[in-house]
């Protein structure tokens, strides 16, 4: 358990430390080992730093470990659309829609290492192996390593220490091997290029000009830590919530063709990737709080899935809502690229768990522990019947 | 009487969320990036409320209906 000074339990579900910031501190001066700066928790804040990245860049936004700006997190307008152009054809529908049946066999292959046991650490078992298989695979990198790899990505998102200045020590030393890891692999692609990322990403031209190599890694280095660990903490919370509420859960199991829009709504209501950052360009305000320029802006994407200034039933996890405009996946021009793939994994996680595994929940004792920031639930001990 | 309906997708406004295309795909589709596009700006009258959806959940509010 993590306890701050005032007795707050930080592991447990959010959503009430988010009405609470909304009602009493909607603009709040932050200091924690990501940023030191300002959160936001109204969804009209939320929504006005996402939409305007002329004033609020997403250069320097994150420290996670890198040498250089990510690309195209880090890259601001008009630079940022030449890349997405590059990469969104990579990661769209079309594209993702090619992998569904492997990954359905793969998750069913997770399914059957664990159901004859009637037990299994779905963190683990299933929510961490699936995405980082799927994504491996799809980027150009040794599946078999799938080990080393999550340990050096909990080396950025988690890292094993006290304090700020500990975090950003720990985190340079495991982003200089992960530019390693990726070094090699660029290596071995120039010498047998395939079909995966990497060796494209090689081959790719942005204006004409082809992508240097700094450019494959700055893209890389963005996509290893986004696609190991962003879908095992949706998964994560997903299963979480419905291992501990059985009438929606047994709605999935007759229902499939519910799950779809039961994703949507819980991708708002848990909202994995609870926030982003943002650094401000110019002196500005938010909700009549001056903001600097150079000033951090943390913003709080499952506050604004949340806020009953913005939804009507916000509290209410309704599998039936009509209008569900959640921003889970951000908004503005750095929606996530990654998004298509992530719903596709989902989807495609659920439909076969629950067509698997029909009746499951928490292990008597266990409360489910969520992580700040990225919500995996490590101890996500389920039980079913055998 | 059946009312008329337009659609219109702003493509500056669409950031590819491709929440219009996944639940009306009869009014709306994907471009080979993943941004949306419109069918048909006409709507007959049996797609109204595909389109009222599609335009509904989208994330950055792209989409216009125009009902005469």
């Amino acid at each position: 358990m993590s306890d701050t000074d005032d007795g707050i339990d930080l592991t447990g579900p959010p959503q009430e430390m988010y009405k609470f910031l909304r009602d009493h501190m909607p603009v709040m001066a932050v200091e924690h080992e990501m940023m030191t700066g300002t959160s936001v928790t109204l969804h009209a804040d939320v929504t006005t730093v996402l939409q305007n990245a002329d004033i609020f860049s997403s250069l320097g936004a994150a420290e996670i470990g890198q040498v250089r700006p990510l690309i195209p997190l880090e890259i601001d307008p008009p630079e940022h659309s030449k890349y997405r152009k590059l990469l969104d054809p990579l990661c769209a529908p079309r594209r993702v829609a090619l992998l569904e049946s492997s990954t359905r066999a793969l998750v069913n292959d997770l399914i059957d290492a664990v159901i004859d046991d009637g037990a299994c650490n779905f963190h683990t078992s299933v929510a961490e192996p699936l995405p980082s298989q799927v994504f491996l695979t799809m980027f150009g990198l040794p599946v078999e390593r799938t080990p080393e790899f999550i340990e050096l990505k909990d080396g950025i998102i988690r890292p094993p220490v006290e304090n700020f200045d500990e975090a950003t020590e720990f985190r340079n030393m495991t982003g200089q091997k992960i530019y390693a890891v990726l070094q090699e692999a660029i290596e071995e692609k120039k010498a047998n290029p395939t079909d995966d990322f990497i060796s494209q990403f090689l081959d790719a031209e942005v204006d004409g000009h082809r992508l240097s190599e700094n450019d494959v890694l700055d893209i890389g280095y963005l996509f290893f830590l986004a696609g190991l660990d962003t879908v095992t903490a949706s998964l994560d919370c997903m299963l979480a919530y419905l291992a501990q509420n059985p009438t929606e859960q047994k709605r999935l199991v007759d229902s499939p063709d519910d799950i779809p829009a039961a994703m949507e709504e819980l991708l708002r209501w848990e909202s994995p990737v609870a926030g982003v950052i943002r650094v401000a360009t110019q002196d500005t305000e938010l909700s009549g709080c001056p903001i600097q320029a150079g000033d951090k802006v943390s913003v709080n994407l499952g506050s604004a899935n949340t806020d009953e200034r913005f939804w009507t039933d916000a509290d209410k996890v309704d599998f039936d809502r009509e209008i569900n405009k959640h921003i889970a996946f951000g908004g503005g021009v750095h929606r996530c690229l990654g998004s298509h793939l992530a719903r596709m994994e989902l989807r495609v996680g659920l439909e076969e768990w629950h067509k698997r595994v029909p009746s499951y929940e928490l292990k008597p004792g266990i409360t489910p522990e969520y992580t700040m920031g990225l919500r995996s639930v490590d101890n996500l001990e389920l039980v079913w019947r055998t | 009487m059946t009312q008329s309906m337009r659609v219109q997708l702003d493509r500056e406004r669409c950031q590819g969320h491709g929440r219009c295309y996944v639940l009306a795909p009869a009014v709306f589709e994907s471009d080979d990036d993943g941004y949306g596009l419109v069918v048909s700006a006409d709507v007959p009258p049996e797609l109204h409320e595909a389109a009222r959806k599609g335009a509904g959940n989208c994330p950055e509010d792209a989409i216009t209906i125009i009902e005469s």
